[in-house]
């Protein structure tokens, strides 16, 4: 029902601004109905229920652009807007680059991303599976003291795209999420961790025991933590973390901060930068998966991209804009204003991640990282991290307030290890893996 | 745009499940910004945010909905949904107070029907890039952007209060990118607060592009960061980040209510250094972190959360200040309709000590000279914090000697409180535009420091 309601506010939206005197316009609805309960101590503490519409739009006149993005759906507060939009691309210079896209998704695919089993999900089941979940945590441990709450999101959404060039596209989506925040009493410290799953079914979400065991295990493993030796050794980035990590790979092979000048990935396309362990790839074909969709936000089809192979950077990751800009295709990874990923992720290997810690005589186990890279221009990589100490292939002690450090290049380069626990539980997502030597900071 | 009538009987809906507050939160907001790439402005945006949210407290739940259209139906609809909560469990039922219209305090102008118009924005991003350029011809790039905002707010609650607030934001930011061939290095400088685009007549494009093209060349010939433990002296303004993530989360009231941060239960203690006074202070003349009133309608206040080294308060919102019994000090901030509100921050400093920074440099055997931070992260529960330094040097036996690339320090928030050894006398508010994400949510706040001496932190560098 709400698809063809997508669609039609869409159409309207370009039939204002070719009133406003735009030449060429695109406009993308998006309509969601968004879920979230929180339980805390045996009872709901936040429950929040709402259906949100957002209108994002592009608009050309004379070879300028400019953008609009609104939540006013009424006539006037959409004509008003449009109309603003179109006289602000006066104030911007010509670019021959900006348009809309050559190649829009010509057949519907479909990708599995809707569960019905989520749109239909009775309120009090949804209730229930918070509280189930904040209950597990506390019966797990009986050092789990207190909790910052335990969730149960879902979304149900559709997301339609429509150009003056004839092309009108639309799918629905949903997505449900479980995550729990224990925190256990460490003598006179409190330790908090966080853990959470999700995906576009809910069976696909691991089961609430499974995330209650995980998260309470990673709070109260840490007690007694210290601090490491200030040391280069090999540094394992547990799955989640090798995730965040993955996040800066993907913003330097973006396009969009490669053109900025803003990348260390700038000139390095054909050339060898990781091991041999290092394919990465941009997936948006990937059936039922979180990154997955059948076209981007300015309607390209989504692909397939090998990103790096056996460690040779082969391509950044294009939107039409920038692709025109640095003379490639678009790739799929347009978000409609900026670059974005489908599934990125790191090939795994055949190793399990206890496989790898028992073949590390000496190193450190990463599993929590604080910070974020702001300068991706040097490709310096630092964070905050909490993990274990390893000796002789076990982990001999918890470790806390220490920095892992390095270039980029180089923690690519070695890479000497790949776990084989891949989860595809958002978009942006790796195996754990190693780094063969690393700076530790800590005493 | 709003009308009391509506929003009253949108309190009596959100009520009809029982409850002991509601509030309705309306805002429209409006925002245009421009963008610059290679020497030209390559995109202009205009936003409107409208709609509204409603809220339902109950005990210690709350229940909430936001509706973007304002049809009756679907505001009504957003108040039966935020209603539901108080069905979790039996309770009375409770009436609405009749709605009082309240003056608010007026810490800076806002006109909302000619604001955010004209056609001076692309002028100051070019004035920036030329300026950018025109500093060291080892300057390849610079990406600038400005954001003009407007944001009105209407907001009614249960206990009969109804207050609007007009709330302008300008922004200006530059990144200029320099590379000798050899390496890579960028440097970025922000400014602004709650006033209009003239803000940038007295900040000149050209003052910020310069410094901008500055940090950028000076990083340059930069030098690994050290890593171990060291000695750190905090750069007045931008250090402030300090506070803000080592000390300012750690007091807010749900964290503390909850008993999920390190300082819960912990006011009248002693928590940091006796040099250590920190403010939190929503009243400051157009600073960016001010409010006439946060988004639950009460005025921003001035707050001690530390003097001398005891925790004096916590920061509250309403309903955590109805269930510690305190009352709320103004800090109930959302990032937009679609959000419950949450306490946080508003203006985070520590005034003046008594040392000089030249003092300070002197008395530093070896350590590192944080200038300004370019992002930072906390996690509440133990304190532990994690800070990435914008602009460093190292200290050497009392001399500032090279900058240094990428400096991360990590940390705990007490233990480095604790650890406070001097205070300079240089107090003062960072430039900049800082924004917490704290929930998902993102707020515009501001941050200031005196320069600030600590005795030992952890360097996250590669260099022993």
């Amino acid at each position: 029902m709400n698809d063809a309601r997508a669609i039609e506010l869409a159409c309207d939206a370009l039939k204002l601004a070719s009133a406003a005197g735009a030449e060429t316009a695109e406009a993308s609805v998006s309509i969601a109905r968004r879920f979230h309960a929180e339980a805390r101590d045996n009872a709901i503490s936040k429950l929040e229920a709402s259906t949100g519409k957002g209108l994002f739009m592009r608009v050309f006149r004379g070879g300028r652009k400019a953008t609009l993005t609104t939540s006013d759906f009424s006539p006037d507060g959409m004509s008003d807007a449009i109309r603003r939009a179109v006289a602000q691309a006066d104030q911007v210079a010509v670019d021959e680059f900006a348009g809309l896209p050559d190649v829009v998704a010509a057949e519907a695919v479909d990708l599995a991303l809707f569960d019905s089993r989520i749109a239909d999900r009775d309120g009090a089941e949804k209730l229930d599976d918070a509280i189930k979940l904040e209950r597990l945590i506390r019966e797990a441990d009986a050092r789990v003291v207190n909790s910052s709450g335990s969730n149960y999101t879902d979304a149900i959404a559709v997301t339609a795209i429509a150009n003056t060039s004839g092309f009108s596209a639309v799918y629905s989506w949903t997505r449900a999420g479980r995550s729990t925040g224990p925190v256990a009493l460490d003598g006179g410290v409190k330790r908090i961790a966080h853990y959470g799953t999700a995906g576009r079914y809910l069976g696909d979400l691991e089961a609430p025991a499974s995330v209650a065991t995980t998260a309470v295990r990673r709070a109260v493993d840490l007690f007694g933590a210290r601090k490491p030796p200030t040391m280069r050794m090999p540094v394992i980035f547990e799955r989640d973390v090798a995730a965040t990590f993955l996040d800066d790979i993907f913003a330097a092979a973006s396009a969009g901060n490669v053109a900025i000048d803003n990348s260390w990935l700038t000139d390095r396309t054909g050339s060898r930068v990781g091991s041999e362990l290092v394919t990465i790839v941009d997936d948006g074909r990937l059936v039922g998966k979180l990154g997955s969709s059948p076209f981007d936000g300015e309607g390209v089809p989504t692909q397939r991209t090998p990103v790096f192979e056996r460690g040779t950077l082969r391509t950044f990751l294009y939107d039409t804009y920038y692709g025109r800009k640095l003379g490639a295709a678009s790739t799929g990874n347009s978000t409609g204003g900026g670059i974005g990923p489908n599934n990125f992720y790191l090939e795994p290997g055949a190793m399990s991640l206890a496989e790898l810690i028992a073949a590390t005589p000496l190193g450190v186990l990463v599993l929590d990282t604080i910070g974020f890279a702001t300068e991706h221009a040097s490709g310096t990589y630092s964070r905050g991290a909490r993990g274990f100490f390893i000796e002789n292939g076990e982990l001999a002690y918890p470790i806390d307030e220490f920095t892992v450090a390095g270039q980029y290049v180089d923690m690519l380069a070695h890479i000497d290890s790949v776990a084989n626990d891949l989860q595809f539980d958002a978009a942006v997502v790796s195996p754990s893996f190693r780094v063969a030597e690393l700076m530790v900071s800590g005493n | 745009m709003f009308d009391e009538s509506l929003l009253s009987r949108l309190l009596d809906r959100a009520l009809q499940h029982g409850g002991e507050y509601a509030d309705v939160f309306c805002e429209r907001r409006r925002t245009v910004s421009y963008r610059l790439q290679d020497g030209r402005v390559h995109d202009a945006t205009y936003g409107v945010t409208l709609g509204i949210g409603v809220r339902v407290v109950f005990g210690e739940s709350a229940g909430f909905a936001s509706s973007d259209d304002l049809s009756t139906a679907a505001l009504m609809e957003a108040a039966d949904s935020a209603a539901l909560i108080a069905r979790t469990a039996p309770s009375g039922k409770t009436a609405a107070a009749g709605l009082r219209s309240e003056n608010v305090p007026k810490l800076y102008d806002c006109d909302p029907v000619t604001a955010i118009e004209g056609s001076r924005y692309a002028a100051l991003l070019e004035r920036a890039d030329r300026t950018a350029r025109r500093y060291d011809p080892r300057i390849v790039a610079v990406n600038a952007h400005v954001v003009d905002e407007l944001q009105e707010v209407w907001i009614a609650s249960s206990d009969g209060r109804f207050v609007r607030d007009c709330r302008p934001l300008v922004t200006l930011g530059i990144q200029a990118v320099a590379t000798d061939k050899k390496e890579r290095s960028s440097g970025y400088v922000g400014d602004g607060g709650r006033t209009s685009i003239a803000y940038f007549d007295r900040q000149t494009p050209e003052m910020l592009a310069e410094d901008a093209a500055r940090i950028a060349t000076v990083n340059l010939s930069a030098v690994p960061a050290p890593a171990g433990e060291m000695e750190m002296i905090v750069g007045a303004g931008g250090g402030g980040v300090l506070l803000h993530e080592a000390v300012g989360h750690g007091l807010e009231s749900d964290f503390n209510r909850r008993g999920t941060s390190l300082y819960s239960g912990r006011v009248g203690e002693r928590v940091a250094s006796e040099l250590v006074t920190i403010y939190d202070d929503g009243n400051l003349h157009e600073e960016r972190g001010s409010l006439n009133v946060d988004d639950e309608g009460v005025p921003g206040q001035h707050k001690v959360l530390v003097e001398n080294g005891v925790l004096r308060g916590y920061m509250q919102d309403t309903l955590n200040a109805r269930l510690m019994g305190a009352q709320s000090t103004g800090s109930g901030r959302r990032q937009s309709f679609r959000f419950a509100p949450q306490p946080r921050m508003c203006n985070t400093y520590m005034p003046n000590g008594d040392s000089t920074v030249e003092e300070i440099v002197a008395s530093t055997q070896r350590g590192i000279f944080a200038k300004s931070f370019a992002g930072g992260q906390v996690e509440i529960a133990k304190g532990d914090f994690v800070f990435m330094v914008g602009e460093g040097y190292l200290v050497e036996n009392g001399k500032i000697t090279a900058p240094l690339r990428n400096a991360t320090i990590v940390g705990n928030g007490p233990d480095a409180m604790r650890k406070v050894v001097a205070v300079g006398n240089d107090s003062r508010l960072a430039r900049g535009h800082y924004t917490c994400g704290k929930g998902g949510q993102n707020v515009p706040v501001g941050v200031g420091m005196p320069t600030v001496k600590i005795s030992s932190i952890t360097v996250g560098g590669t260099q022993t």
